[in-house]
C-alpha cells in the first residue's frame, strides 16, 4: 500500500518526457470541494442510523475479536487506581464468546469445537445490551465533570430509557462485590489488642 | 474467484466490524480459495488459537462454511477426512446493505419482528431461546407468546431460515464408467456455453466442490421455514399443514428428526436460525424491476408488474429466475385493483400495460396467461447503467458508439461504426482506442490479402468480461467511499463526543458540516450498492 503511494507521487514519470516529473504531494484523501454543497434527501436518514447502530453493536460486542485468550484482557491500569476505575474495567470487559456462540459439535465443525464442560459453568447473565452500558460510562463521566442532564450522541431518545433500565441492573449486580469488600472488614477480629489488653492487667498488681 | 476490489471491499467490511484478525482470516480464504486450518495458520501467520476464534466468529456470522471431505491418500492407506473452510463472499457484502433487510421487515411486518430481526442480524445465528432471552432484556420486551408469535411471521414471510449444516460430509463423486462421465459434464459445459446456469438442484451434482458443498449443507426445503415440532400440537402456524393429517404427519417427522437432529449425546440439539438473504435479495430484485419499468415504461406498468411479481414471489425457486410464473389475467387484475393507484384501471389498461413488458396477448383466448421476462429487464438496466457511465467518462460520441455497439452484439468495422454513429472517421478511431485501452471494447485485426493489403479492425463489446470489470470498478468506489466516511468521523470525533449543549459557533459549523458530508457520503454509498446488486446479485 505504502509502495503505491509512492508510485502515485511520481506521477508524470512515465508520459514519455524527459523532462524532470513534477513532485505532487500524495494525498490519501484530498479536500473535495464540492462535498458541503451536493444536494441530498434525508430519505436515507433511518438506514444510516441503523448501520451506525449495528457498526457500533458489533465494535462493542465480543465479536470484535481483539486476539490473546478468551480471558479478559488487561486493561491498562493507570498509575494511580481510583475507585471509580472499577467501573470502568466491568463496563470495558467483553463477556466471553461462548455466551453467544455455541462451542459444542452440533453447531460447529469438530476441530473448532470446545467441551461441554465450560459451558456447565454455568452462564450467570448473557448481557445482549452492551452498547448501552458503554453509553452510561461516557455519561458517568460527564455527570462528573459537568453536572448535566442526559445526552447520547445520536440516540438520544431510545438510550434514556434503556440506560435507566441498564443502571438499576447493573448497581444491584455490582453492589453484591461491593457489599463483600465490606464486610470482610466489619468481620475482621482483631485479636492482638484483646492479648494484650489481658496481659497488661496481669502483670500489674493486684490491689 | 472474486475481483480484486471484491475481495478488498470484503475485507475491509470485516476488519470494520469484527476487527483485525478475522478480517485477516477472511482475505486469506477469499484470495486462496478454500483451505483447511492448517493451511490458513500458516498463511495468515497468526496463533494456532487465533484462528480457531476467528473462524468461530466468521462461521457464526455466516461468513464462512466449513465441509469435510476425504482427502485422496497413497494406495494403502487409510483415507483420511479433513475439514476445509470456504469463505461466502455474498454474505459478507450484504452486511453493507443490513439496513435495506431491516427497512424490508420494518415496512412490512412492524416493529415487534424489527427488534427480532435486528437481533439475528447483530449475531449472526440464535436460537428461539436465545431470542426470548434477549427480548426480555431489551426495553419494551414483551411475554414469550408475543416473540413466539412475531417469530413465526418472520419464518412465514421467509425472512428467516434454519442455519446450515456446520459440517456437511461430501461423499466423494460416485465411480462411474468414463463414457459416461463424460457425457454428462459435456453437457453440462454446454449449457454453460450457452449462457444457461444449470439448475442446481440437490440431487444432481453441481460443478464446484464449494457448490456442493453449499448445496449439501443447507436444510431441506420442507425444514427450512419450519419450527420444532413441540410447537405443532398448540398452532398450526406453519405453511401446507392440513389439520387432519397433523397426527400422522407428526409421528413421521419425527421419527425424520430423531435420525437427523439428535446430537451425539442423544439429547434433541437445539435449532440455529438466521437471516435468510436469499429472499432479501430476491425482493430487492423485484424492487429494481419495478423501479426500472416505472420510469421507463410507465406508472401503469409498474403498478402491474408489481401485482404480478407479488403473486409469483412464493413459487420462486431460484434467486435468478429468468421468467416469472405465468398468471391469468383475472389474477393480476384482482391484485392490480388492490395497489395504491391500480384501483382506477381496467382490463384494458392491464393489457396495454402487459404489452408494454413484453409480453403478447394471446389471440385464441380461453386461457390468458401472462408471464414477465425478468432476465431482460434486469439487462437493460444493466446495459444503461454501463452506458451512462460511458457518457460521463469519454463524451456523447463515445456513448453513441458504444451504444451502437452494443445493441449490434457483433463485431464491426471502424468505417461502418463512423458511418452509422456520424461520427468523424478520425474521431471514431480515437474514442475506439480508447474504450479499448480501459477495457470497454474488444479489438480484433483482420488483414485481407487482395490486391492490396488492407487491414481492418473489427471492434466489440465483450459484455461477459466488460460486466465483472464494471463489477470490480464499483467493488472499489465502493470501498472509497466508506474509507473516507470512517475518515470523515476520525477527524471530528472529538466534536462527537461532545453534548450538544457546547456546539456552538465554529465547533457547531462543524458538526453540520460533518452531518451534512456523512449523509451525503452514506446515500451515495447505497444508490452505489443498487448498482453493485445489479450487477452481482440480480
Amino acid at each position: 500500500m505504502a509502495f503505491r503511494g509512492r508510485g502515485r507521487g511520481r506521477g508524470g514519470f512515465g508520459g514519455g518526457g524527459f523532462r524532470a516529473a513534477k513532485q505532487e504531494p500524495f494525498e490519501l484523501y484530498p479536500e473535495l470541494e464540492d462535498l458541503g454543497t451536493a444536494e441530498y434527501s434525508n430519505r436515507n436518514l433511518q438506514l444510516i442510523k441503523w448501520y451506525s447502530n449495528l457498526q457500533k453493536y458489533w465494535n462493542s460486542s465480543p465479536y470484535y475479536y481483539e486476539g490473546g485468550s478468551e480471558r479478559t484482557r488487561n486493561v491498562q491500569k493507570p498509575d494511580v487506581e481510583r475507585l471509580s476505575d472499577k467501573d470502568l474495567q466491568v463496563a470495558n470487559s467483553k463477556p466471553p464468546l461462548w455466551h453467544f456462540i455455541k462451542l459444542d459439535i452440533d453447531h460447529i465443525p469438530a476441530e473448532l469445537a470446545r467441551g461441554e464442560k465450560k459451558e456447565k459453568r454455568g452462564i450467570k447473565r448473557v448481557r445482549w445490551n452492551q452498547e448501552s452500558d458503554l453509553h452510561k460510562l461516557d455519561l458517568f463521566e460527564k455527570l462528573e465533570q459537568k453536572h448535566q442532564g442526559e445526552e447520547g450522541k445520536e440516540n438520544k431518545e431510545n438510550e434514556d430509557q434503556e440506560e435507566d433500565d441498564e443502571k438499576n441492573e447493573e448497581e444491584a449486580e455490582e453492589e453484591f462485590s461491593d457489599e463483600g469488600d465490606y464486610e470482610q472488614n466489619e468481620y475482621f477480629d482483631d485479636d492482638e489488642d484483646d492479648y494484650n489488653m489481658g496481659d497488661d492487667n496481669d502483670d500489674e498488681p493486684f490491689f | 474467484m472474486v475481483s480484486q476490489y471484491g475481495i478488498k471491499l470484503a475485507a475491509y467490511l470485516i476488519s470494520s466490524s469484527y476487527g483485525d484478525f478475522c478480517s485477516k482470516v477472511c482475505e486469506c480464504l477469499l484470495s486462496r480459495g478454500t483451505l483447511t486450518l492448517a493451511q490458513i495458520i500458516r498463511f495468515t501467520e497468526l496463533s494456532r488459537e487465533n484462528v480457531i476464534n476467528c473462524l468461530r466468529v466468521l462461521i457464526h456470522q455466516n461468513c464462512v462454511q466449513a465441509f469435510s471431505i476425504q482427502q485422496e491418500v497413497a494406495f494403502g492407506e487409510a483415507p483420511k477426512i479433513v475439514t476445509q473452510y470456504m469463505a461466502l463472499f455474498d454474505n459478507t457484502i450484504h452486511k453493507m446493505r443490513f439496513p435495506k433487510f431491516m427497512q424490508i421487515v420494518s415496512e412490512e411486518l412492524g416493529k415487534d419482528c424489527l427488534g427480532i430481526f435486528e437481533g439475528l442480524l447483530q449475531h449472526g445465528r440464535l436460537s428461539l431461546n436465545q431470542i426470548i432471552d434477549r427480548n426480555m432484556q431489551t426495553p419494551d420486551n414483551s411475554d414469550v407468546h408475543a416473540v413466539r408469535e412475531s417469530f413465526s411471521r418472520l419464518l412465514n414471510a421467509r425472512f428467516v431460515e434454519r442455519c446450515p449444516a456446520p459440517e456437511p460430509f461430501l461423499a466423494p463423486p460416485e465411480e462411474e464408467t468414463p463414457a459416461k462421465k463424460r457425457g454428462r459434464w459435456t453437457s453440462l459445459d454446454l449449457w454453460d456455453l450457452i449462457g444457461l446456469a444449470p439448475i442446481l438442484h440437490i440431487a444432481e451434482a453441481p460443478k464446484t466442490i464449494e457448490q456442493r458443498a453449499l448445496a449439501t449443507a443447507s436444510p431441506m426445503e420442507s425444514i427450512r421455514f419450519l419450527m420444532e415440532i413441540d410447537t405443532l400440537r398448540g398452532t398450526s402456524e406453519e405453511k401446507g399443514m392440513e389439520s387432519h393429517d397433523i397426527a400422522t404427519l407428526e409421528e413421521k417427522w419425527k421419527q425424520d428428526f430423531s435420525d437427523a437432529e439428535l446430537s451425539s449425546s442423544g439429547k434433541k440439539k437445539e435449532i440455529l436460525w438466521r437471516v435468510n438473504f436469499e429472499e432479501f435479495v430476491r425482493r430487492l430484485r423485484h424492487k429494481a424491476c419495478i423501479e426500472y419499468v416505472r420510469i421507463r415504461l410507465s406508472d401503469q406498468a409498474g403498478i402491474v408488474l408489481s401485482a404480478i411479481l407479488e403473486l409469483t414471489r412464493s413459487s420462486e425457486t431460484r434467486l435468478k429466475t429468468d421468467k416469472s410464473a405465468s398468471m391469468s389475467i383475472n389474477d393480476i387484475y384482482d391484485e392490480v385493483i388492490k395497489k395504491d393507484g391500480g384501483l382506477g384501471m381496467d382490463l384494458e389498461r392491464v393489457r396495454a400495460s402487459l404489452v408494454q413488458l413484453g409480453c403478447q396477448i394471446p389471440t385464441t383466448g380461453i386461457d390468458e396467461t401472462y408471464s414477465i421476462d425478468l432476465k431482460n429487464i434486469i439487462e437493460l438496466a444493466q446495459n444503461e447503467e454501463v452506458e451512462s457511465v460511458v457518457l460521463k467518462r469519454y463524451g456523447r460520441e463515445a456513448y453513441r458508439i458504444f451504444r451502437l455497439l452494443s445493441k449490434s452484439g457483433r463485431l464491426l468495422e471502424t468505417d461502418k461504426i463512423s458511418d452509422t454513429t456520424f461520427v468523424e472517421k478520425k474521431d471514431t478511431l480515437k474514442i475506439l482506442y480508447k474504450l479499448w485501452k480501459d477495457g470497454y471494447l474488444h479489438m480484433e485485426k483482420v488483414s485481407v490479402n487482395g490486391p492490396k493489403q488492407t487491414l481492418f479492425l473489427l471492434w466489440e463489446v465483450d459484455k461477459e468480461s466488460l460486466w465483472v470489470r464494471v463489477l470490480d470498478e464499483m467493488y472499489h468506489a465502493a470501498l472509497n467511499l466508506r474509507l473516507r466516511i470512517t475518515y470523515e468521523q476520525d477527524q471530528e470525533k472529538e466534536i462527537l463526543q461532545l453534548p450538544t449543549e457546547k456546539l456552538v459557533g465554529e465547533l457547531e459549523k462543524r458538526y453540520k458540516r460533518l452531518r451534512k458530508v456523512r449523509i451525503i457520503l452514506e446515500s451515495s454509498l447505497m444508490n452505489l450498492d443498487d448498482a453493485l446488486m445489479l450487477f452481482h446479485d440480480f
